[in-house]
Parts: C-alpha cells; structure tokens; sequence
C-alpha cells in the first residue's frame, strides 16, 4: 500500500494505493491521527486507487471518523472501487460515512 | 482435498483402507458465535432477528474475505476452516497473525459502531489444527474432522460476549509470525491478550492451554 498526500486549501486529501491490510493498516493509522492531532481537521480519503480491505482498515477508517467528527471537523471518502464500495455497504459504512463517487464531488462539500 | 465416504456395506474393508489414506488437513479453525439471538428470535420477532443474523454473517464473512472459507451454520454459530495451504496462498492477510487481527477488529467494529440496530455481537474461538482430515460422509457437503475440531468446538464453552478465545497453540503461531514480520508479541490486538489458562475439556483426554481478548 502506499499513501499520498496533498494539502488544499479546503482539505488535505489522502489517497491509498494498494491493499490495506493487517501488514500496513498501522501506517494508515498514523497519518490519519498525526494528521487529526496537528488540527487538519478536514480530510478526504480518496480511495480510487484502493483495491482492497479488510476489518483492519475499516476499523482506522471508523476511529477517524469518530475523532474528526468530535472535533466538529469533516472526514469524507471518494472514488470506491465496486468490490470496496460493497464491503462499505455490508459493513454499514455507507450509511454514517459521506462517500462521493469523484474527487471533485468530494471537494466541493469542504 | 475433500474424501467423500460413503460405502453401503457397514463392514466395508476398502472403507477401512479409504479411511486409513486420509491424509491430514492442517490449518485453522474458528467457531463464530453470535449471542443473544435467540432471545431476540422470541423479543424483536423473526424479522428483526433475521435481518440482524444476515448483517452480522454477512459482516463476518465478507469484510474479512472469509466468504470461501465457511464450513457449516449450525443456527446462530458458524465454523470456518483454513487449511494452512489456503491461508499462504492468499494476497493479503495469509498469516495467523492476520486473521487474529482482523477478527479482533470485526468484533471491534460490530461493539462500536455507530448504528447499534445493525448488528448482533460475537464470541469467537480460534484454534490452529494439525490432527484434522478434510472428509464429509454427505454427498455435497464439505467438512473437517478430528481431535483438534472437537478442542476449537470446546475452546467456545469459554467464550463470553466479545471474547475470542485462543488456543496456547495458535497464540504462538501468531507470535512467530510477528517475530517474522520482526514485530514485538505485544502487536495489535495481542496487547490484550490475558495470560495462559489452563483446562480439562469434556472428552480431551490432555489439558489444553487457551489465551482470550475481550474486545473492548
């Protein structure tokens, strides 16, 4: 998996490439928390290039989602693969995260 | 490979033979336990224990890529097997370590999700399997036996909401891998792993030594 990051003036966008899974969710992690510790308290997570996940990743989406959402800022997903877009439906995600189907659709709501 | 046994003379010497060139099916096996459904079953009525069975298996088996990996529902509780050449063939999470990891977070995400009406909690019991044979006596059917699926099956009395119990054996496969991952053994969610228990189990005629993780 790699991450790429690109601050904006509305957000910082994260994108994922690869497979999140147990070997690199901790990485995931990290820069998800750095990021909501250091205030960047608007983050999309562009997931175009994600192919797959697991409960693992799922469980550092939500914890993000949880924080960003306490600290009244916005975390937004994007661009989800068909194969990833159905274990966030199965897993309810579609339901309490706000995904977009583009990375210009996601910006605008920043 | 599944051996299919079946032979309609009860005294069948070539059943006997067949039997005998079974060969062991290593790898792990898991019972997945939803609690209180059958309380909701008399309570919340049949449609909303149904529907929250089928999210819950649903969850369990396909945002964990276990999907292919069912062996048998049993009402409420499910058993999964990965043999071991299964598990390192797979491109992501072929390790013990993996799976532990990824079950501790399914249970995480089904206790703290945001929408408490979806999903039912779990016990899970996990144990790795060397004396197992891969053979069903159903036409169509896939299933293991052996002494290591009879302790998995036991290991489950010690299961409570939110718990996976962990047999001694499978805890160490899961701290060699970390070593080769070149991870301490207090990785993920073997930071709460409790201390060694041990038990005679019904029919066990060896005392088993079992780990659990309450899921908080």
């Amino acid at each position: 998996m790699e991450i790429s990051e690109l601050k904006t003036n509305q957000c910082v966008i994260i994108g994922i490439t690869g497979r999140l899974d147990t070997t690199n969710y901790s990485i995931l992690e990290k820069k998800l928390m750095d990021l909501i510790e250091a205030h960047n308290d608007k983050i999309l997570v562009d997931c175009a290039k994600m192919d797959y996940v697991s409960s693992s990743g799922l469980r550092i989406l939500l914890m993000a989602l949880k924080k960003i959402t306490m600290a009244k800022g916005k975390f937004v997903l994007c661009s989800l693969q068909e194969n990833i877009r159905e274990i966030f439906e199965i897993s309810g995600f579609t339901n309490i995260f706000e995904i977009y189907a583009t990375q210009d659709e996601a910006l605008k709501v920043f | 490979m599944l051996r299919y046994i079946h032979f309609t003379d009860p005294n069948s010497a070539e059943m006997v033979r067949a039997l005998e060139r079974v060969p062991r099916c290593p790898g792990t096996c898991f019972f997945m336990d939803i609690n209180r459904s059958t309380d909701m079953k008399y309570l919340g009525g049949l449609k909303d224990w149904g529907r929250k069975l089928n999210n819950t298996f649903n969850y369990l088996l396909f945002a964990n890529h276990f999907q292919h990996n069912i062996v048998k529902g049993i009402g409420d509780e499910m058993m999964l097997y990965i043999p071991d050449e299964v598990l390192q063939k797979k491109a992501s999470n072929n390790t013990c370590f993996a799976l532990l990891e990824d079950i501790y977070s399914g249970l995480y995400l089904i206790r703290n999700h945001p929408d408490p009406d979806l999903f039912l909690n779990c016990k899970v019991a996990i144990h790795h399997c060397t004396e197992v044979y891969n053979i069903t006596f159903f036409k169509g059917a896939n299933d293991y036996y052996g002494s290591d699926i009879d302790l998995t099956a036991r290991l489950m009395g010690k299961g409570i909401e939110n718990r996976i119990v962990l047999s001694e054996t499978f805890y160490k496969r899961v701290v060699e891998d970390l070593a080769n991952l070149g991870l301490p053994p207090e990785t993920g969610c073997l930071s709460r792993v409790s201390e060694r228990h041990t038990e005679i189990f019904r029919g066990v005629p060896v005392t088993t030594d079992y780990r659990f993780i309450d899921v908080q």
